[in-house]
């Protein structure tokens, strides 16, 4: 048989299987055949928004957001916004709160609404405030209260909220600038709060910049927090004896993702590494996220300000390889690790919020895990400013593949959030809210 | 006087006034979008807890970037900015200096 014949001969025999396997022949979006490649397309829906971090969205398409240094507004259905309550000094808003201040990575961040909203008319919302200071926060070295949650009534016009009450008002923030790379107050400030299952609230915090954070347990740092309306611990937690029993899970750098994988509920986190290794984990109750920034531990010696996050030599260039070995994102220390289903291949790139993408318009990305990564490029690691959609394994401890969204354009992707219209939602650093719709 | 004699002349005057030689607003552009977009945005607008860096005189960003470059800090991102600014030559600086000053972000 010549090569023609036999060309002719396979296609004639891929053509007989797939009727027999009754798929379609019609082309897809990709121009795939016989798989659910959905069209990835994307709008602006807000622009000129200073910072804008987080989205709460209401079964109707309502979306709350949060812009970092002013505060909180809403969208309504009919595109109308409407400022609601805003941080100390901001104009406009309908009412402000005092004590509420932005710095560096800190500001009014997460918001979310109740899983009961529609008969509660509650809303969620961390922001750094300085009401619980208290004696603390003089120096970098002690306990400082400086982050909280705030619970909400929104008016049933959209246009107010009131009652606000303070249900979480420890966790921990970082009040003076120190010896670090990105060393100014406010980092390291978590700051991601979303509801699941059974309605309990969780809360991403950071370390901070404290060495001893994440693996002390007794302060709000480098954890997450499984709380109820009231800011009471979940009675499940299950922290380490002696811990803080609001606390999930420990030994966090910086939580600014998590979502809830919608076969199991299971409880998934985004986390932006130190120079190398940002990480999606499948949390366990009670388990440890392997972050452990102290000096001189793990054979470390001292490290500036005591913390050794971005060691060794922080102020130059470094294989990310190198700095992995000396403070491990996920160190095998400990015997309660919960080992990271991603660590994009050692590298760090600003990975932050994620979102499960839900509906059968996702076609083979349904139920994949999406993150933001902001796109941080020092020394070798290229950019890479993207959302990434995930493929994680049943037992969460690994991916079985990454793709990137084919949006055609890059942005530092700060928050993501599925709508209600299975659509999903993303506030970008450079001030817009996109609105990415898949189709089939 | 023969015209080498007078180009070595002006040039010596120019290395000992202060002069700058002005940048190319395109080669800045080419640069800024290299690195310095990952952190302060596009054109300079500033992003998260980045400040804005669009719309300085010339010579505001040109003695920032020496100031980093000289591994001075001025910042609490001065760890970060000395880092980035230790590679930059002159001329890299004041192409920076010319793109920023009339960039403008526009969605």
């Amino acid at each position: 048989m010549t090569i023609l014949g036999k060309f002719k001969f396979f296609s004639a025999l891929v053509a007989s299987a797939m009727m027999l396997c009754g798929l379609t022949s019609n082309a897809l979006a990709d121009g795939h055949s016989g798989m659910a490649v959905p069209s990835i397309k994307s709008s602006v829906v807000m622009s000129g928004l200073e910072n804008p971090w987080d989205m709460a969205f209401l079964p109707d398409g309502t979306m709350f957001f949060t812009e970092k240094c002013k505060g909180l507004s809403v969208r309504t259905t009919s595109g109308k916004v409407h400022a609601l309550y805003g941080m100390k000094g901001s104009k406009g808003y309908k009412s402000s709160g005092s004590d509420l201040f932005c710095e560096g990575q800190a500001g009014m961040l997460g918001v979310v609404a109740d899983s009961k909203f529609a008969s509660n008319r509650t809303l969620y919302l961390y922001s750094t405030s300085n009401k619980y200071h208290g004696s603390g926060c003089k120096t970098n070295f002690e306990k400082c209260d400086g982050n909280i949650v705030m619970k909400f009534k929104v008016a049933k016009n959209m246009k107010s909220v009131s009652g606000r009450t303070d249900i979480v008002t420890d966790i921990q923030y970082k009040p003076f600038k120190s010896d670090q790379p990105f060393g100014g107050p406010g980092a390291h400030n978590g700051g991601r709060i979303r509801i699941g299952p059974g309605g309990y609230l969780w809360v991403g915090t950071g370390d901070r910049h404290r060495g001893l954070c994440p693996q002390d347990n007794s302060l709000l740092c480098g954890v997450v927090l499984r709380v109820d309306g009231d800011g009471n611990a979940h009675p499940g937690n299950n922290p380490p004896a002696g811990a803080d029993n609001r606390i999930y899970t420990y030994g966090h750098r910086n939580v600014q993702g998590i979502d809830f994988r919608p076969s199991d509920g299971r409880a998934f986190t985004a986390e932006h590494g130190p120079w190398h290794n940002d990480e999606i984990t499948a949390l366990i109750n009670g388990g440890n996220g392997g972050w452990d920034p102290h000096e001189k531990r793990a054979g470390r010696g001292a490290c500036p300000d005591q913390y050794c996050g971005y060691e060794p030599n922080q102020m130059e260039g470094v294989d990310p390889a190198v700095r992995a070995a000396y403070t491990p994102m996920s160190d095998t220390r400990f015997s309660d690790l919960m080992t990271p289903a991603w660590n994009n291949n050692g590298f760090s790139q600003g990975t932050g919020s994620a979102a499960f993408l839900k509906g059968s318009n996702w076609g083979i990305y349904e139920n994949r895990l999406s993150a933001g990564i902001m796109g941080i490029a020092f020394g070798d690691t290229p950019s890479g400013s993207r959302i990434d959609m995930y493929d994680i394994a049943a037992d969460g401890l690994s991916i079985r593949s990454v793709v990137r969204m084919p949006l055609g354009f890059s942005k530092r992707f700060r928050g993501l959030v599925m709508g209600p219209d299975n659509a999903l939602y993303a506030t970008t650093d450079e001030g817009e809210i996109y609105k990415i719709t898949a189709s089939k | 006087m023969s015209t080498i004699a007078l180009r070595v002349l002006f040039l010596v005057f120019l290395n000992f006034s202060g002069y700058a030689i002005s940048g190319d607003k395109e080669a800045g552009e080419a640069r800024y979008n290299k690195t310095c977009i990952n952190c302060h945005g596009p054109a300079g607008k500033g992003a998260a807890s980045y400040p804005k860096i669009s719309g300085n005189e010339i010579s505001y960003v040109t003695e920032k970037l020496q100031i980093y470059r000289d591994g001075i800090e001025i910042g609490p991102n001065s760890g970060l900015m000395i880092m980035m600014a230790k590679p930059l030559t002159d001329e890299e600086i004041a192409n920076l200096a010319e793109y920023l000053k009339d960039a403008k972000y526009t969605n």
